[in-house]
């Protein structure tokens, strides 16, 4: 057990500590003490950065299931760390956030910080698992603290729903990438990445690579909100703001980014793998600044663009992954700088992104609205948010002197880098990937300056606002700040990120050119294409925001119809109204029904193996002999039978069934049975009185029924049954394969002192079977004695107990 | 003799079967005895017919017919009886409650 | 010393027989009835150990007349297993019995024939002899025909009638493969027969006999198309009994078909167990879910979930690979865990707000927390999330369906998993969150007490599910032991 172990495990320990400080300390914030624990998780994960920058990993490693080699195995590297780096920092400028931000007077603080602790955990064992079934505990492990934290507010139906959709959908990604985990481990028969990723190269040709590959894409984009499994995330939004800036930009969201940047080296440079990451991403991006720029809700528009962004990095990683098709070289040089741009835009937008969350959220807290059409004119009132808010929409737009401008930059380097690809087929699609790419950078500019402009500058209308509105408190700006002052940082020294950050990060993901990295990243480097795409980019954006008022109608053209939520929510009502059909269509209640089809089904299986498999047999070499005698009994027993059936007195029917009993009791006479013909006449005697004795109380019952003739529906799946019991009688009969064990109780007289061999096994040898039979008496006669007497009345109030 | 066992003993399956498909409890019940009849002889026919004498030791012969069947059958005839007594009152007392004996009318509602 | 073979049955049935006279006393009958049932708990988990320590196998013949002509008691892993969880589940269920049954109902033999019950499952598990099985289950049939029907409302007399006449049937059916399978083999020993069986030529009749046996366990073990009776039924017995039935009465069926179809019935492993009984457990298991989707009531929910998992249980059978046994019968167990909690726990909820219908409950996190903690948990194992103990049993048996390459089978497991997933989903949103439908008074009701029985099987789905290596393990034993049957055989048969 070491020390990673630990940490990782320590957020859920602490959680359990949690409740009892709320309920015993409340005059503190329970946040304070929480803060704790991300803070020391990052303190303790930045000592090993030293290490990963000078190019070493680690791996720890703990047994826990060894005969399906599942382990708790650790692997540090570039990747996991700077993750866990953003995980644990950005956890720690939430906490910090939200002691302002939720009172501790309404709030069940208990329970969310327990369910904030435990998606700590989570998430920290995803990103450094290097057991694929341990990383999917942990996988699904977030999901189920993001589905607590988004219903924090359990009461709004809004909030449920929104936890409900997220949970379903991660959920249906988990599964899927579960069976794609099992795939893997069949493929190369482990279940440890690593050990996985050193097998890349014999296992492409495997079977089961293109459906692993697909089935862990799906996991990877549910998580990731990539088209078409996006629609969770705007509702999500339903969380407390600091799980919205923190699990739903910063660090969720990004596991699906950090499940595709830790498969590529097994997957990448295949051709489907190109296309399916960049060609989703790229529709992701587009898909979700389009909608973002007509959000009214400040939460929503940072929700689109979060989608958006999100795509913008996985398309990415998709076209980066051209670098491991070349293996080497300037050409596969070429192709990790968008891997650079990937991993730098990481960092990035979760520090940009993050900052405005939570200035989203103080404008929320402050003003007591979010919506769009109601804000305005806080400039003056709100100085210090504005400026946060302005640096962090800037550098969302791409411009300088941001960090967002620099992977901005990068992202349209990658995109005409792709471009120029002959591989994959990209000669006459190539063309479309930096069109893309730039059309949706216009509308992200435009969303950020709608963000900006709508809340900030304009008209101050405090006659729509809840509150009063003023400056937050400096307890609830200091995150945000931290933040902000990290984007503009980056900018200017963006080098020192990229040699302990950066560089690591890409010697994961592209293994084959590990250590030979050399990046540079300068703001200016000439009169380039991308330049030019910026500017561009802010030219018609600054004309689009400034006509928006006219074409966004033509947002209300885009039919309903085709909404996916809406295809979601149709989905699931379509679901539960077919299992209602379905289920009502054979559970009616009636009993004649169900054992219809048992019988149906019965016959139907059972008579098809009959002669499918050639057991059928008629052997007549030993049978006995048949006399008058014999004959006689047959026909009155059939005939005794088709009168009960076909009888509609009651009390004939019942007399017929007494009447078939002495007749087997006679056929127990000339089948040499003479026990079992006094025993059958004494309980048919009896049974037949207790019928009468029915009869005698209830006298409706002995009532000629209403007929409604023979049914020959019935008729026939008796018959089948009749028939069937017959010829697997007759085949079992031809099938005699061994002597009965019977002689053994000739010897009954000597063994049991008994003269009677049947009474010598009832006795004796098979005594347990008589002796539970008489068990069996004495309980149906308990129960049919509780039966009479017992009658709970239908309205007493425990009647179900 | 098998053949004919055999026949019969699906007869009786086909007519408790019949009954037990019956809209009437009266019928259903009935329908279980028949069936239950229909087993024994069954029992009793895969235990081999008149292959010897009656399974008593006072009288003399070479070959005794199975005895272990019809030990079978009369626990079976036993328990029958316990189960289709316990059965009768059951469809007794439901006829006394829901004041029915029609199975179609005893559906239920999804309610209650 | 292998007498103590019959103790999980003697105890029982002498308790049973003991209570039937104190009906009249209820203080006296309580006190006698819980401690007979930790009486059978204790004896059981003595057995188990003296079992594993012991070769693993023991058998008994009663009387001392040789097998196969007395009747004997065969003790293996599998069935010393059974023992052991049905003697917990009965005393978890008993306990929550004594909060929550009408003192009406325990004045009418409840107690004994719940120990009854207990015999009758016992005994099927450790018999060795085929009419003996059919014998045990008669027990256990009858006193369950009598446990659901007690009380005697409406509801239950009507659902009752329908539980009663399907299984009555499926007895009869019973009793003609008992004849058939004489006339072939001439034995009734379960052993002897497997004896005789072993190396055969030519199946003949034999498979379509498997099948008929199938199809009357199926109709007891709720598997398709043979579940119709189930959800109703439980619905309207008292919570403490449908637990029981849930947790215990369903498994009985499918235990009689791994033991069975591991021993005597695997003549044409192809047709019945890669064919048939895959198509079975598809549809099983979908149909189930189907009707968990589509309830909207707790209990009716937790019914068709009974269905559904049953499907999971048996596709190990199905797959017939040691691994896939063992995936069954850790799914076997794990699911008797955690349903009787779920359903101990739907009983918790009926006591705070008068109703099981979801569209009229509402906030209890707020008034009754712990209450749906404990309830995440066994929802959360039965989804298949990790740690806990479903998502072992769906691993395994998913990874062995995809290495066999059934993967139709595989994918239909993950679906109803998500669907499982959806439909306790639901539970939790409607009568956990949302707002408080239940009145303040009702808020104030204690729990504590009926908690408390149930903590236990909660405790065990976390535990096997943490501490897979050793619980799988323990699987994979039953399993080797169960794919050669010259073991059961030798034990039985050279004794």
């Amino acid at each position: 057990m070491s020390w990673l172990h630990i940490f990782i495990l320590f957020p859920l320990l602490a959680a359990v500590i949690i409740p009892i400080l709320f309920k015993k300390i409340p005059r503190v914030h329970t946040g304070w003490f929480v803060l704790v624990v991300p803070l020391a998780v990052f303190i303790y994960l930045l000592t090993f950065l030293p290490m990963v920058a000078g190019g070493e990993t680690a791996m720890y490693s703990l047994p826990w299931i060894p005969r399906f080699d599942i382990h708790y195995s650790l692997y540090v590297d570039g990747l996991g760390l700077v993750f866990g780096l953003i995980i644990s920092g950005i956890g720690a400028l939430v906490v910090l956030y939200s002691i302002y931000y939720l009172s501790k007077h309404r709030e069940a603080l208990h329970n969310f910080y327990v369910y904030l602790m435990m998606f700590l955990t989570a998430m920290l064992g995803v990103v450094f698992s290097d057991n694929m079934i341990v990383l999917y505990l942990f996988w699904e492990l977030t999901s189920i603290s993001s589905f607590l934290l988004i219903a924090y507010w359990y009461a709004r139906r809004q909030s449920r729903y929104g936890a409900q959709k997220a949970m379903l959908i991660t959920i249906f990604g988990g599964f899927a990438m579960l069976a794609a985990i099992i795939m893997l481990s069949i493929m190369g028969e482990t279940f440890s990445l690593q050990a996985l990723m050193a097998q890349s190269d014999q296992l492409v040709q495997h079977e089961l690579f293109l459906p692993a590959m697909i089935l862990i894409l799906i996991g990877a984009f549910t998580k990731s909100v990539q088209f078409p499994f996006h629609i969770w995330l705007p509702d999500a939004m339903e969380a407390p703001t600091p799980i919205s800036a923190y699990l739903h930009s910063a660090t969720m969201v990004k596991a699906g980014i950090y499940l595709v940047a830790r498969f590529t080296p097994f997957f990448g440079g295949a051709m489907e793998w190109f296309w399916i990451v960049t060609g989703v991403g790229l529709l992701t991006l587009l898909w979700g600044s389009l909608l973002a720029v007509k959000q009214r809700d400040l939460k929503a528009l940072l929700a689109f663009s979060t989608i958006s962004q999100l795509g913008f990095i996985m398309s990415l990683l998709g076209m980066g992954s051209a670098a491991l098709y070349y293996g080497g070289g300037d050409e596969a040089h070429l192709h990790s700088m968008a891997i650079l741009a990937a991993v730098f835009h990481l960092v990035n937008h979760a520090t940009f992104k993050g900052s405005l969350f939570m200035v989203v959220g103080i404008v929320d807290h402050e003003t007591g609205t979010r919506d769009l059409r109601k804000l305005g004119g806080l400039m003056s009132i709100m100085p210090i948010s504005f400026t946060l808010a302005l640096i962090g929409s800037l550098s969302m737009a791409g411009l300088p002197p941001f960090n967002g401008f620099l992977s901005k930059e990068l992202f349209f380097t990658g995109a005409l880098n792709a471009a120029e690809l002959d591989i994959f087929r990209m000669e006459t699609y190539g063309a479309l990937i930096p069109i893309v790419a730039w059309t949706a950078s216009i509308f992200t500019f435009v969303y950020s300056i709608v963000l900006v402009f709508k809340t900030f500058f304009g008209k101050y209308q405090p006659e729509r606002l809840e509150k009063e509105a003023h400056e937050a408190p400096w307890g609830m700006l200091i995150s945000p700040l931290i933040l902000t002052v990290l984007v503009v940082v980056i900018f200017f020294v963006p080098n020192v990120l990229a040699h302990y950050v950066l560089e690591p990060m890409m010697a994961s993901i592209l293994p084959p050119l590990a250590g030979e990295f050399d990046i540079h990243i300068e703001a200016w480097h000439g009169f380039e294409p991308e330049l030019f795409m910026t500017i561009g980019v802010v030219v018609l954006g600054a004309i689009l925001y400034a006509t928006l008022r006219k074409w966004i109608v033509l947002y209300n053209n885009m039919p309903r119809a085709l909404s996916i939520t809406n295809a979601y929510n149709s989905g699931l009502k379509g679901m539960e109204s077919i299992s209602r059909k379905v289920t009502d269509w054979h559970m009616t209640g009636f009993s004649r029904d169900y054992l219809r089809y048992i019988l149906v089904i019965f016959v139907v299986i059972t008579g098809a193996s009959l002669f499918l498999l050639d057991g059928f047999s008629i052997d007549t070499a030993n049978a006995a002999n048949i006399n008058g005698f014999e004959i006689i009994l047959s026909l009155v027993l059939v005939g005794s039978t088709a009168m009960v059936v076909i009888t509609r007195s009651r009390l004939t029917a019942v007399i017929g069934v007494g009447v078939l009993g002495y007749i087997v009791a006679l056929f127990f006479v000339v089948l040499r049975a003479p026990d079992l013909a006094l025993t059958q006449l004494a309980i048919e005697t009896v049974t037949v009185a207790l019928f009468l004795v029915c009869f005698y109380h209830l006298p409706r019952l002995r009532e000629k029924e209403e007929g409604d003739g023979i049914n020959v529906f019935n008729l026939i799946i008796a018959g089948a049954v009749g028939l069937l019991v017959t010829l697997i009688s007759l085949s079992a009969n031809g099938h005699r394969l061994f002597p009965a064990i019977s002689d053994f109780y000739e010897d009954a007289y000597e063994l049991a002192g008994a003269g009677n061999m049947v009474n010598a096994i009832l006795a004796d040898f098979r005594a347990i079977d008589t002796l539970l039979e008489i068990f069996v008496l004495c309980i149906a006669g308990l129960a049919a004695y509780a039966l009479i007497k017992l009658r709970l009345a239908r309205r007493e109030q425990d009647e179900n107990q | 003799m098998e053949i004919l066992m055999s026949v019969l003993a699906g007869v009786l399956f086909m007519a408790g079967t019949y009954l037990v498909l019956a809209k009437s409890l009266i019928r259903i019940v009935l329908g279980t005895a028949v069936l239950g009849h229909g087993a024994l002889l069954l029992l009793l026919t895969m235990g081999g017919l008149k292959t010897g004498a009656p399974p008593i030791l006072g009288i003399e012969s070479t070959a005794y017919t199975d005895p272990l069947p019809q030990a079978l059958i009369l626990t079976a005839i036993v328990i029958n009886f316990g189960v289709l007594g316990f059965f009768l009152v059951l469809a007794y007392r439901s006829y006394q409650e829901l004041g029915t004996d029609d199975m179609e009318q005893l559906r239920g509602t999804e309610d209650e | 010393m292998s007498n103590i073979i019959v103790l999980p049955i003697l105890i029982p049935v002498l308790a049973g027989s003991l209570l039937i006279l104190l009906v009249k006393k209820h203080r006296i009958q309580r006190f006698m009835s819980g401690l007979s049932a930790i009486a059978t708990l204790v004896a059981s988990l003595f057995l188990a150990v003296y079992i594993y320590t012991n070769d693993g196998i023991a058998a008994l013949e009663l009387g001392t007349w040789p097998a196969p002509f007395g009747i004997v008691m065969v003790a293996d892993l599998l069935s010393v297993t059974v023992v052991v969880v049905t003697s917990l589940v009965g005393v978890c269920c008993l306990f929550f019995a004594f909060r929550t049954m009408h003192r009406e109902r325990e004045r009418y033999y409840f107690h004994p024939l719940f120990f009854f019950l207990i015999t009758g499952v016992n005994g099927a598990a450790l018999t060795g002899d085929l009419f003996n099985l059919f014998v045990f289950f008669e027990v256990m049939l009858l006193s369950s025909y009598a446990l659901i029907v007690i009380g005697g409302t409406k509801f239950q007399l009507r659902e009752s009638f329908k539980y009663t006449i399907i299984n009555i049937f499926a007895s009869m059916l019973f009793l003609a493969g008992i004849a058939y399978l004489y006339g072939i083999t001439g034995t009734l020993n379960m052993a002897h027969i497997a004896e005789r069986l072993d190396g055969l030529d030519e199946a003949g009749a034999l498979p379509v006999v498997a099948i008929v046996f199938f199809i009357v366990f199926a109709m007891k073990g709720a598997l398709f198309p043979l579940y119709f009776w189930l959800p109703r039924a439980y619905y309207g017995a008292p919570i403490a009994i449908t637990a029981l039935f849930g947790g215990l009465l369903t498994k009985v069926g499918v235990y009689a078909i791994i033991r069975t179809y591991t021993l005597i019935f695997t003549q044409d492993v192809a047709f019945t167990h890669h064919f048939l009984i895959l198509l079975i457990a598809g549809f099983t298991m979908l149909l189930g879910v189907l009707g968990a989707v589509s309830s909207f009531d707790l209990k009716k929910i937790l019914a068709y979930h009974i269905i559904s998992q049953l499907g999971y249980i048996v596709i190990g059978i199905g797959l017939f690979t040691p691994l896939a046994m063992a995936g069954t019968i850790f799914y076997y167990f794990h699911h008797i865990f955690v349903k009787t909690s779920l359903l101990l726990f739907s009983g918790v909820v009926e006591r705070i707000t008068g109703t099981t219908d979801l569209k009229k409950t509402g906030g209890i996190l707020k008034t009754h927390p712990s209450l749906a903690w404990l309830f995440l948990i066994p929802a959360l194992s039965i989804a298949g999330i990790p740690p806990l103990s479903g998502f072992f049993g769906k691993f395994a048996l998913v990874l062995e369906s995809l290495q066999e390459a059934s993967y139709l089978i595989a994918f239909v497991a993950m679906f109803v998993g998500l669907l499982t997933l959806f439909s306790m989903l639901k539970i939790f949103i409607n009568a956990f969150w949302g707002e408080q439908k239940h009145t303040n008074k009702q808020a104030q009701t204690p729990i504590m007490d009926v908690l408390a029985p149930v903590l236990p099987l909660v405790f065990l789905t976390i535990i096997i599910g943490v501490g897979a290596q050793w619980s799988f393990g323990f699987s994979m034993e039953i399993a080797e032991q169960l794919l050669d049957p010259s073991i059961y055989i030798d034990s039985v048969l050279k004794e």
